[in-house]
């Protein structure tokens, strides 16, 4: 019932990553990015939500708030992980590493309430039971290593109330039987010892090599030998082994046994030490590429870390684009201005030029048909009469000299 | 002779105390279970053995008939190991009991064939009679039909009990002729001798592949009936 209502105002959903992140720059940008909790929803959230960074879910905040409420109302959970971030960008220290020991914080929070819970959930007597369940049917709602930890929460609880019940005498043997505990020592399958990298030393395939130390400070090396032969010499004369058809059929598959032993014992020995080595050569594998993937991973936050310090580089190279930009528009501007300005100019002045053009042009007409007009016909006659007597002593001139 | 031939297959008793019921149970001594990752070499050789049998023989059958893998496996393993211990001199094969391999067969058998009749009724009713069959000789095929279907367990038992007993009975036979002849003329003896080996090796083989026909037969009867 409580567990699944949402309160609307704590369904701001954000990438958790900028609870821990990374915003080393002190810039005004990385202060409005990251997005703080209010107070009500840092003292709700738990570690399970916190640890699932991929799905942060608001129901989580609610269902996790109702099961505090009735686990732990008087405890204050020491979640802490926004405050510092949200107290101060100090200049220092990185929200990163705010993040890790917020992160360190809650495992010891969460080992705490571990050990917190058996004894909490017995005290509660039946309310107790109640929460069991409650929490049995909010483990739905957590995901990955909250219903592990839940469960054996759970199982420790249980674990831990059975001897409690088992001397309260007041069961039957068969629930008596039913809240044994099992394995209460170290599990017994695991670890296992490790496997010897050779077997026993043997002799003739057979025959351990402790047997001939042992008859070796009384006959020596060839002791047990002797007693071999001795012994089926004794079987064979006795008649205590019978020579039949069945020797015959037996030094046959033995033969056989022997020879194919010893021609592919040891490659069928290989094969088998090379499947192992397969198995082991793949999981190594996984293990090596999980490791690379990881330390990729690491590389890359590492550039981006990088990158984001060097970011403002680019607010500079924006800037500078900018501020040429409207230079440039300044300049082009000015030198329209410039233009029409003298465009207006030259127009005026060409204006004048084409009136005193005019006027030139004018007075040098008045003056040449003035002149003309004054010119009488008889001063005409004068004139010409004189050019031709001119021209006449000229020519005189002109040919009483000879052409030099 | 003649007792001592058959004296192999009488039930092993030791000192009056029959027991034949730990011959029976001892292969499975030899086949040690891997109980960790990186095992001994004998329990590695045996488990790349049982998946590449388990790959193949289980590849033809559909889910339901794949539920048998435990029931395959185990079968083939326990007949290819007490046909292969009984080559051993002085050892007792419980296969070369027809009780034992009836006691195999037959409830192998009843079971595909149950499982046939309760799943596909119509198809399992319908392998009485084989396709484009004249019309008159039905009645007669259906009868020579249920006569084969109720034969299988009894051919799967006799097959298994006489060629693992005539291996037996051949080594032992060869053998008293090696016996016999090493006193009379040593290079005939030779010359049987050699024949006993090849005998050997091909029981070996037989051993194995008696286990194999079993088991094949076993899922070929389940891959109809599933």
């Amino acid at each position: 019932m409580g567990h699944k209502r949402l309160n609307p105002a704590r369904s701001v959903s954000h990438p958790p990553f900028h609870l821990w992140g990374c915003g080393e720059s002190d810039s005004p940008e990385s202060e409005a990015t990251r997005i703080p909790l209010s107070p009500t929803q840092v003292r709700s959230a738990t570690p399970a939500s916190v640890w699932t960074p991929a799905e942060q879910k608001p129901s989580l905040g609610a269902a996790q708030g109702s099961l505090n409420s009735q686990r732990e109302p008087a405890q204050q959970r020491p979640l802490r992980l926004e405050a510092p971030s949200r107290s101060a960008p100090s200049k220092g220290s990185t929200s990163c590493q705010r993040g890790r020991s917020g992160r360190a914080r809650l495992h010891g929070d969460r080992s705490e309430r571990r050990a917190r819970g058996p004894s909490l959930d017995l005290s509660s007597g039946t309310r107790g039971k109640e929460s069991l369940v409650r929490v049995n049917g909010t483990q739905s709602l957590l995901r990955g290593p909250c219903l592990t930890m839940l469960s054996r929460v759970v199982c420790s609880a249980a674990a831990a109330a059975a001897p409690r019940l088992k001397n309260a005498a007041l069961l039957g043997p068969g629930v008596l039987q039913a809240t044994r505990i099992f394995h209460t020592g170290q599990p017994s399958l695991a670890p296992l010892p490790p496997l010897p990298e050779h077997g026993g030393k043997v002799r003739l395939g057979l025959i351990p090599e402790e047997f001939f130390q042992f008859l070796y400070p009384k006959t020596g090396v060839t002791g047990p030998y002797v007693l071999g032969t001795g012994l089926i010499l004794y079987f064979l004369s006795k008649e205590i082994y019978v020579i039949t058809a069945e020797t015959f059929s037996a030094i046959s598959v033995i033969g056989l046994l022997v020879y194919v032993v010893k021609k592919y014992g040891a490659s069928i020995g290989e094969f088998a030490d090379k499947l192992n080595e397969q198995k082991i050569a793949q999981l190594e594998e996984v293990k090596q590429a999980s490791i690379k993937q990881i330390q990729d991973a690491i590389d890359t936050e590492k550039s981006q870390q990088a990158l984001v310090q060097k970011r403002h580089y680019l607010f500079d190279v924006q800037r500078n684009n900018i501020a040429m930009a409207l230079e440039l528009t300044y300049r082009e501007r000015l030198h329209r201005v410039h233009r029409e300005v003298k465009n207006r100019l030259d127009y005026h002045i060409s204006v004048q030029n084409m009136m005193r053009r005019k006027e030139q042009d004018h007075m040098i007409n008045w003056v040449e048909k003035h002149v003309v007009q004054s010119i009488s016909a008889q001063q005409e006659k004068e004139t010409i009469a004189k050019c031709i007597a001119d021209l006449k002593l000229l020519a005189k001139k002109a040919q009483a000299q000879p052409v030099l | 002779m003649n007792e001592n031939l058959f004296a192999s297959f009488t039930t092993p008793m030791m000192m009056g105390v029959p027991i034949v019921v730990l011959i029976i149970i001892f292969p499975s001594i030899l086949f040690p279970s891997p109980n960790r990752l990186i095992n001994n070499r004998l329990a590695t050789v045996q488990q790349w053995l049982i998946q590449l049998v388990s790959k193949y023989m289980l590849s033809i059958h559909n889910y339901k008939g794949q539920t048998w893998a435990l029931m395959l496996m185990s079968l083939i393993l326990f007949i290819g190991s007490t046909n292969l211990l009984g080559l051993l001199p002085h050892s007792f094969t419980p296969t070369t009991q027809l009780s034992m391999n009836l006691g195999m067969a037959i409830p192998l058998w009843a079971g595909t064939v149950v499982m046939g009749f309760r799943h596909k009724t119509k198809a399992s009713l319908a392998h009485f009679l084989p396709q484009g069959t004249p019309l008159p000789l039905i009645p007669m095929l259906v009868i020579i039909e249920t006569i084969s279907l109720f034969i299988q367990p009894v051919a799967l038992a006799v097959r298994l009990t006489a060629n693992i007993t005539a291996g037996h009975l051949l080594i032992h036979l060869i053998g008293g002729a090696t016996l016999v002849l090493m006193n009379i003329n040593p290079v005939t003896a030779l010359i049987t001798f050699i024949i006993l080996i090849l005998l050997t090796i091909l029981e070996l083989a037989v051993a194995l592949i008696q286990a194999y026909v079993f088991t094949l037969l076993v899922s070929l009867y389940l891959h109809d009936n599933t």
